[in-house]
């Protein structure tokens, strides 16, 4: 359901993106994983529009995001980030809303779907990251594992089609890593289509069905989760592994 | 008199340096053992006045350099030759003339003060030097003003703050003060007042001039002479003996004829006798005390102040949000014209954004006095705001704004829903400093007619002969207004640090 064609993203003399092509299917959880400064992150905010980009294309169904960044896509822009729903490293809560109100904000004012239904929905969701007891919580108010799970309801209130994940567990303290990476699997389990960048290799073998790595704006290695990460064939995989010290 | 002058107002903070020295000063320092032999001593004879009242009275002559003229720089030169002295000019403010005279800046004031009873309260007045006119003018096509006060029973009355002719309308009509000679008979010719009361020297330069009006007619006699400490007697009547001899001479005669503004009214000079000067002087009206009536006025003033501040404020703020989002968010074009109009609201003096919409753009835009100084503080403020909100949507992180656009939110929706309630709540302890200086910044509006505080401090204070008093009470006044303000701001503050 969302395919990338030949992205490429250059900074100046520094090349970002170098031509990335893959397609995800619906269902999948993917895991991005590789070195830091591989494109990784980049590729996520791109499919979101967060980031333009300078060559190829990106298709969500039929939404199609070309080069020129938001002035040129606003429309497509609008239709891809309601159908694609996005968690960051830091959470970014709105720092002025309780945890309810931070999911509710978006079906109420881009949906314009009534308070009362909005405010109903918003607790199944809080209900089902574990956090009922703290709807009434503001931000700063909550731990950095609460505060992701918040994150993730959010996201999940626009009912999007896929989840896009940005180092959702890289920010937090480790005692708090696992309560954020249960509720992915849980949604993993249900069927919901996510493609993760993350360091938590346990996570991507267990929990995801395919796992690309990507170095220097490339992806190197592209296959089912296990193989790739219990039997890496590119020496820099092998490498970002640590499997070359034993 | 000479009125105060376009930019007379700019001087209006000496009132705070002169309720300081009221303090600090003890009243009716001893004078020496003779005025007139420290004068003689010195070899010159001081002498205040204010360039800025512009001609005939004492002006810089452009076309000769700058060199001193006016009839006044002549009758002080041809005095102090009668003393056997040299004058020399000391500028000084003239609406502070009589203060700085009583704490010796000068020996004499002598720039077209009017004899008004106040004023002989607080001086000892020489012989008349020049007789004018309390001349009214009004539209030419306004025929309801009649050559008589009682015809400007409840109308809109311009004349000069403090003056005789303002002294002749209390109690008939609706006072309007200005502080400059020119503004009164361009807001009369824009129908913002009924008539104009002034001198005629000031009426034939100022008034006459424009064909939208007419002289009406000449109400009453006033006087310009010279002030002179009240310890100072025999100063004063060496003065009044050297002004004798300059009539007698046909010497004053040749001063105003030179000045173009000898006229028959000058003809009682040459037999002014002691029953025409003690008339003149008349009862020096005794100070009135400050009462109810005088509170109440204080009130009025503290709510006009209170009032046009909250209104310039509301309308300061959205502005201001306006142009901080455009600045930041708009396309090229408009973030240029936003940034242009912050720049230069900030980088001119709010008096002269002030003339300008009230008096330079009055033929195109007739505003109100009160509107006006609405419009032009809220516009002023407005780029301070728009600033303090730049610095707050630019405070409020990255990642708001983000996961904002990530839900689908467009650019409009994610500033009014995320960023700007955070960023205006970092604001807020600015914006509430900018209001409180504004509140202060209010009392500007009186060079465009508004009486609010301040302008009846000093109104009031010429009344009763004293600054202590209400200067005092204004001070209070805009202290009770502005610290719980300071209190909140504060307070909002210290909330912000916690969270």
């Amino acid at each position: 359901m969302i395919e990338v064609h030949e992205l490429r993203k250059v900074y100046g003399e520094r090349t970002i993106l170098g031509g990335i092509t893959a397609t995800f299917e619906r269902g999948q959880v993917v895991a991005l994983v590789g070195p830091s400064g591989g494109g990784k992150s980049t590729l996520l905010r791109c499919l979101n529009g967060l980031e333009s980009f300078d060559g190829g294309r990106i298709a969500v169904g039929a939404d199609v995001l070309l080069p020129g960044g938001a002035k040129a896509n606003r429309a497509a822009l609008h239709r891809v980030r309601q159908r694609v729903g996005m968690v960051f490293q830091q959470w970014n809560l709105f720092a002025h809303r309780t945890a309810l109100g931070n999911v509710i904000e978006a079906p109420v004012h881009v949906k314009k779907m009534p308070l009362a239904q909005a405010t109903e929905r918003g607790r199944e969701l809080l209900a089902r990251v574990g956090l009922s007891h703290r709807e009434g919580a503001y931000p700063h108010e909550m731990s950095g594992g609460e505060q992701q799970r918040v994150a993730i309801a959010r996201a999940l209130a626009m009912d999007p089609e896929a989840l896009l994940l940005d180092e959702p567990t890289s920010a937090l303290d480790p005692e708090r890593v696992g309560e954020v990476l249960d509720v992915l699997g849980a949604l993993a389990a249900d069927g919901l289509t996510m493609l993760v960048v993350t360091h938590e290799m346990r996570f991507a073998r267990e929990v995801s069905h395919r796992t690309l790595v990507l170095h220097g704006g490339l992806i190197i290695e592209d296959g089912p989760s296990k193989e790739v990460i219990d039997h890496p064939k590119h020496e820099r995989t092998r490498a970002f592994l640590g499997l070359d010290r034993k | 008199m000479s009125g105060g002058s376009v930019l007379g107002p700019v001087g209006r903070l000496w009132w705070v340096v002169l309720l300081a020295m009221a303090v600090l000063s003890c009243h009716g320092r001893a004078a020496p053992t003779s005025a007139l032999a420290r004068v003689r001593a010195a070899g010159v004879l001081r002498w205040g006045g204010d360039i800025q009242g512009g001609e005939p009275y004492v002006y810089e002559d452009s076309e000769h350099g700058g060199r001193l003229t006016g009839f006044e720089v002549d009758l002080a030169n041809a005095l102090a030759r009668e003393l056997g002295v040299r004058a020399q000019f000391v500028q000084n403010d003239w609406s502070a003339l009589i203060p700085s005279l009583e704490r010796g800046t000068f020996d004499v004031a002598l720039n077209g003060l009017e004899v008004t009873p106040q004023r002989v309260g607080r001086v000892r007045f020489t012989r008349p030097y020049y007789i004018f006119g309390a001349r009214l003018m009004a539209r030419r096509d306004d025929a309801s003003v009649q050559p008589s006060l009682a015809s400007l029973r409840g109308r809109r009355v311009g004349t000069l703050a403090n003056s005789f002719s303002s002294e002749l309308l209390r109690n008939v009509a609706e006072i309007v003060p200005y502080e400059g000679v020119e503004e009164p008979y361009i807001d009369l010719v824009q129908g913002r007042t009924d008539a104009v009361l002034l001198d005629d020297i000031i009426a034939t330069r100022y008034g006459e001039p424009k064909p939208e009006l007419r002289v009406v007619g000449d109400l009453a006699d006033g006087y310009y002479s010279i002030a002179v400490r009240p310890a100072e007697a025999d100063l004063q009547q060496a003065l009044d003996q050297a002004l004798g001899r300059l009539v007698a001479r046909g010497e004053l005669e040749r001063i105003l004829r030179r000045g173009n503004i000898w006229n028959d009214r000058q003809r009682r000079l040459a037999v002014w006798s002691d029953g025409d000067q003690r008339q003149m002087l008349g009862t020096a009206a005794a100070g009135q005390r400050f009462g109810w009536s005088h509170l109440v006025l204080f009130a009025k003033g503290a709510f006009i102040t209170l009032r046009l501040s909250i209104l310039a404020m509301a309308l300061a703020i959205p502005l201001g949000l306006a142009l901080a989002v455009l600045r930041l968010y708009g396309p090229a074009l408009l973030s240029r014209l936003a940034g242009a109009y912050v720049e230069l609201y900030r980088g001119t003096p709010v008096l002269l954004q002030l003339y300008v919409l009230y008096y330079g753009l009055a033929p195109v835009l007739k505003l109100g006095a009160f509107p006006a100084a609405v419009l032009g503080l809220g516009m002023n403020y407005a780029a301070y705001e728009a600033e303090v909100y730049r610095a707050g949507i630019q405070a409020v992180p990255r990642g708001q704004m983000e996961a904002a656009l990530s839900l689908g939110m467009s650019l409009p929706l994610a500033l009014r829903r995320v960023v700007l309630p955070q960023a205006f709540r970092l604001a807020l302890p600015s914006v509430t400093n900018d209001f409180i200086a504004l509140l202060k910044d209010s009392s500007l509006v009186s060079v465009i007619t508004v009486v609010e505080l301040t302008k009846q401090m000093t109104i009031t204070s010429v009344d009763i002969r004293s600054w202590a008093l209400p200067g005092a009470l204004c001070a209070l006044m805009y202290f009770l207004m502005s610290y719980p303000l300071s209190l909140l701001a504060r307070r909002l503050e210290a909330r912000l640090a916690r969270s």
